[in-house]
């Protein structure tokens, strides 16, 4: 397991693969944001997109689960406080493919004994190398217990 | 159609209610935030949150629900958001919580570039015993009212 302790700052990971489907962008539109250039490809096309797009908080999703995907398992985590400085920087597509890369940017210790705050800047990319979202999470992780390897 | 040029600092805006469920809170969890406090009642009851509670993800998502539907209410001419300045998630959302939103227009400015505009706002969430569950502040694109335009 990887306490708060065990974090570094500087720490560098890369992780995940998301593949974008049409179907999916469509189908969290509609739950949770349908506006017309996340929901039809015509109405895409005439917006300032120039084609259908995903929402930025599906990218946020595709986004959480390739963190859990790759990291959690092994990681004391116990969810986020939130983030800061999210930034939707290009459009995501159908087709598109997603990854990440983390940083670990700060370690703050919190008020509670048993736990930590770490800031983690994280890039998404797309297939071409252009990073479509970035985002400082502040992430919870657990104060190794008192002794535990 | 409600443009850039039609809103206004300090106004605020109630932004409906709705409640969530135990299925959309798993259905949600299982397929974009596989956390066992999110997926696994039995491991959530044995977590630090002491019971099922939603991805903040989810919370917002549906915050993001409640304001597309203001703003098609009131026909804004929004077109997307560059990004946001922070967002917490200050409280568990649990199943069987109503939810409610609420916003409050902080700072606009012009594009100095595009026929857009844009607005800072603080955008919350809260429950039904009044508790702020998830506070954003973010930044939202709109259009600028055309020459000819009403």
């Amino acid at each position: 397991m990887k306490y708060f302790e065990d974090v570094e700052v500087g720490e560098t990971m890369r992780f995940g693969r998301y593949e974008v489907t049409r179907d999916e962008i469509v189908e969290y539109a509609r739950q949770f944001d349908p506006q017309p250039f996340h929901l039809d490809e015509e109405a895409g096309r005439r917006s300032m997109f120039g084609g259908l797009i995903a929402s930025g908080w599906h990218t946020g999703a595709m986004f959480i689960r390739m963190v859990c995907d790759s990291m959690v398992a092994e990681a004391a985590t116990s969810g986020a406080m939130g983030f800061d400085d999210l930034k939707w920087l290009k459009p995501v597509r159908p087709g598109d493919v997603l990854s990440v890369e983390s940083v670990v940017r700060e370690k703050v210790e919190g008020r509670r004994p048993d736990r930590g705050i770490v800031k983690i800047e994280s890039r998404v990319g797309n297939q071409r190398g252009e990073v479509v979202m970035s985002l400082v999470s502040l992430v919870i992780y657990l104060r190794r217990p008192a002794g535990s390897a | 159609m409600r443009y850039w040029e039609d809103i206004d600092v300090g106004e605020t805006t109630a932004l409906g209610t709705r409640a969530i469920t135990e299925a959309e809170i798993l259905a949600f969890a299982r397929k974009y935030d596989p956390q066992p406090f999110h997926t696994d009642p039995e491991a959530a009851r044995r977590s630090i949150f002491g019971g099922l509670i939603a991805s903040g993800w989810h919370t917002c998502a549906l915050l993001m629900r409640l304001s597309v539907e203001a703003a098609q209410r009131e026909q804004a001419a929004a077109t997307g958001s560059p990004g946001l300045d922070s967002c917490r998630w200050l409280k568990p959302v649990r199943p069987g919580d109503v939810l409610s939103g609420r916003t409050e227009v902080l700072e606009t400015w012009p594009s100095r570039t595009k026929p857009i505009g844009f607005v800072r706002r603080r955008v919350e969430m809260l429950n039904q015993h009044g508790e702020i569950v998830v506070a954003i502040v973010g930044v939202t694109m709109y259009r600028r009212r055309p020459v000819d335009g009403r």
